[in-house]
């Protein structure tokens, strides 16, 4: 078990953060810029250090006061920071040789280890050559490496894919999955993709504005956010308020006021239907038809107050309604959240 | 067809036109060049040689008489005036050699020390210190020379102690055996007071060859930021360890050439070094004992030495050429990678991704 509970001072890029991950496990924390998430990762890492009363720690040991070479984690930074003047191997090995000459290992088995993880990150054939000479996820899969090699406690990795583009990164994440369940190696990665959040991740912990507004399993956070903030982060959305009983957009300026309830409602929650059985569906006008490939984009306007409402089908079921521009529908919310709070996101 | 011939005419004709001025520009240089680089140099060389390869050895050795001869009183004269040229000339070629011994070394630790905090760190008047580093290069050496005689000279601000403190010469550290006390290294010579000794030519030396070493680093060590260092860190290894195995390794060649620069300056400086020496022989490095066989009208011996100092910033280009091709040929590296980059992500369709995934035993691409 670790538990890791800090506060953060004058400029409060984290307010009174506590997060527990479990051993072995794979842990995102997602949010958008500014969210502190960073900052978080490098205190954990021992970069930067928590306000006095802040602590950090591993297995129930203190380690706030720690120097960050003693902490016995693998932090893996987001341009990798792979050291130029040194080849592959040199940069595995570096950890290694870097111990104390009584607790280094021995050349042979310096070379052992280094070749154990080369294959761990399929890069045998690469060990001589310049990090220069390496492509962005080969640069990754290094720093990776390396910072394996020390047989971490625990691996930071900050925004592991960002500087990659979508190919490489959804390679990268796959491959990431299944390695930390070959190594099981208790892993934090930041990351500001809720995409890659929610696949590669045991738990995610969403951060917002210093704040980490809930920490679960990515079914958990998705089917079921805790407050408004974390629904809409994770992707988009209807609003609709029950005081006037009609709907807005995310962007709408009388979002959330009071105690009225507001119901968050998925595109793809949207169900078109061609006319209206039972009486409870909302009467709507086709404004807009987009394609996009698997799914289609239908733009509704309500009938009663005139809001937009965003829905997402399925080519089958569009196909099947035959939809077409200015078309009269009524619309059904499936599994709708609402929230009491007055949040203004 | 007509047209294509047409284009295919133009296009020369074109280049025609812009290399004329390409040319005047070339030969405009090349003028200039030769008017104020090439034929001063030219004539330096000239000038030692102009009574022959044998005055010109004669600058830095004396030949003795035969021993058969009997020469003459003046003769005799004249052989002991040589011979006392000849040891002062190597009096100031030993001076230089010395100074930028010292000096050199020195500036290597001040200026990475200053890039290192420069770069490395956030403080209050980091700019300020950016300005502080720059100074000695817009001020002139005779200012610097006397703002060290004002601090040190008798009437200075540390006139009291700086005339008064006694060091040994390091120079003249010798092997004294075991006979003395415990300790069998000695100095032989010692120095009295700052001012008018080599001690005085070390310190205006390094005022002015300051900011080569931490001007060739700070833009360097500022792109590369800390991350290296952090990830260093973060493995495990000490802080002299992650100084030398990455921000040295990194730094090498810019400190190489902040170095030479640095060199080829503490060997030429003029200005502060005529000021804080005393106008004594015995303090005379090159450029010093070049301007007094000018001044004793020994023309052929003045530019003799000259020579030594042109063959050594020739040397210095050299050098300092190749250490730009190699740092370049480091920095090319760097456009070579996203190249291949871009060559990866083409290639990569839906074989690559079953690749990568471990347990499957694939070839990189």
């Amino acid at each position: 078990m670790r538990g890791v509970s800090k506060s953060y001072g004058s400029s409060q890029a984290l307010k009174d953060v506590n997060l527990k991950v479990k051993s072995g496990e794979l842990v995102a924390l997602l949010g958008p810029s500014g969210s502190g998430k960073t900052t978080l990762l490098r205190i954990i890492a021992g970069i930067e250090a928590a306000d006095p009363g802040g602590r950090v720690l591993f297995d129930n040991v203190d380690v706030s006061m720690t120097d960050l070479g003693k902490r016995r984690i693998g932090f893996v930074f987001q341009h990798y920071a792979l050291f130029k003047q040194m080849n592959v191997f040199e940069n595995i090995a570096f950890g290694l040789r870097a111990k104390p000459w009584r607790a280094r290992p021995s050349n042979a088995a310096i070379k052992a280890k280094v070749e154990e993880l080369l294959a761990l990150v399929q890069l045998q054939n690469f060990a001589p050559r310049y990090p220069s000479q390496l492509s962005g996820g080969q640069r990754q899969r290094v720093a990776l490496a390396r910072a394996l090699a020390v047989e971490p406690q625990v691996l930071l990795l900050d925004e592991p894919f960002g500087a990659l583009d979508a190919t490489v990164r959804r390679e990268l994440r796959r491959w990431l999955r299944k390695l930390h369940e070959r190594i099981r190696v208790t892993s934090i990665f930041v990351t500001h993709d809720q995409e890659e959040a929610l696949e590669v991740a045991d738990r995610v912990a969403v951060m917002n504005a210093g704040r980490i507004e809930q920490f679960a399993s990515p079914e958990e956070v998705y089917e079921r956010p805790a407050n408004p903030f974390v629904y809409g982060f994770l992707g988009s959305y209807n609003l609709f308020h029950a005081r006037h009983d009609g709907a807005s957009r995310g962007q709408d300026e009388t979002a959330s006021r009071g105690d009225a309830p507001v119901t968050f409602v998925r595109p793809h929650d949207i169900e078109i239907l061609r006319d209206n059985e039972d009486g409870s569906a909302i009467a709507a006008k086709v404004t807009h038809i987009g394609f996009a490939g698997a799914a289609v984009n239908v733009e509704l306007l309500k009938l009663d107050d005139h809001q937009q409402v965003d829905a997402e089908l399925s080519t089958q079921t569009y196909r099947d309604l035959a939809l077409k521009l200015d078309d009269q529908v009524f619309i059904r919310l499936r599994n709708p959240h609402s929230f009491y709070e007055d949040y203004a996101i | 067809m007509a047209d294509l011939s047409n284009l295919a005419s133009l296009a020369p004709a074109a280049v025609a036109k812009r290399s004329t001025v390409g040319r005047l520009l070339v030969a405009g240089t090349i003028l200039f060049l030769t008017l104020f680089v090439v034929l001063p140099v030219a004539n330096v060389f000239g000038e030692a040689f102009s009574k022959g390869i044998g005055a010109y050895v004669q600058t830095f050795y004396v030949p003795k008489p035969e021993s058969g001869a009997t020469p003459s009183l003046s003769e005799k004269h004249r052989f002991a005036a040589k011979m006392g040229q000849a040891e002062r000339t190597w009096s100031a070629i030993r001076m230089s050699c010395w100074v930028a011994a010292f000096v050199v070394p020195l500036n290597i630790i001040f200026g990475l020390a200053a890039a290192w905090a420069i770069t490395k760190f956030r403080f209050k008047g980091r700019v300020f210190l950016v300005t502080l580093i720059d100074l000695p290069f817009s001020i002139s050496p005779v200012v610097a020379g006397l703002a060290f005689v004002l601090l040190f000279g008798r009437t200075g601000i540390f006139g009291d102690w700086a005339t008064s403190w006694t060091w040994p010469d390091p120079t003249s550290l010798t092997w004294q055996g075991f006979t003395g006390p415990w300790w069998p290294l000695s100095f032989a010579r010692t120095y009295t007071g700052i001012m008018f000794t080599p001690l005085a030519i070390v310190l205006a030396s390094i005022f002015v060859t300051f900011p080569f070493v931490a001007r060739s680093l700070i833009p360097l060590m500022d792109v590369q930021g800390s991350e290296e260092e952090l990830a260093a860190l973060s493995l495990g290894a000490s802080g002299w360890r992650t100084f030398r195995t990455v921000t040295l390794a990194n730094v090498k060649w810019a400190l190489l050439y902040g170095a030479i620069l640095c060199t080829a300056r503490a060997f030429g400086e003029f200005g502060a070094v005529s000021v804080v020496s005393g106008h004594i022989d015995f303090n005379d490095t090159m450029p010093l004992r070049i301007e007094k066989l000018w001044n004793e009208y020994d023309t052929q011996a003045a530019f003799s030495v000259a020579t030594l100092l042109a063959g050594l910033a020739v040397l210095t280009l050299i050098i300092k050429s190749a250490v730009e091709w190699k740092t370049n040929r480091t920095q090319i590296a760097e456009p070579l990678e996203l190249e291949m980059t871009s060559d990866e992500h083409r290639s990569a369709g839906g074989e690559q991704v079953l690749r990568l995934l471990p347990g499957s035993q694939g070839r990189e691409p």
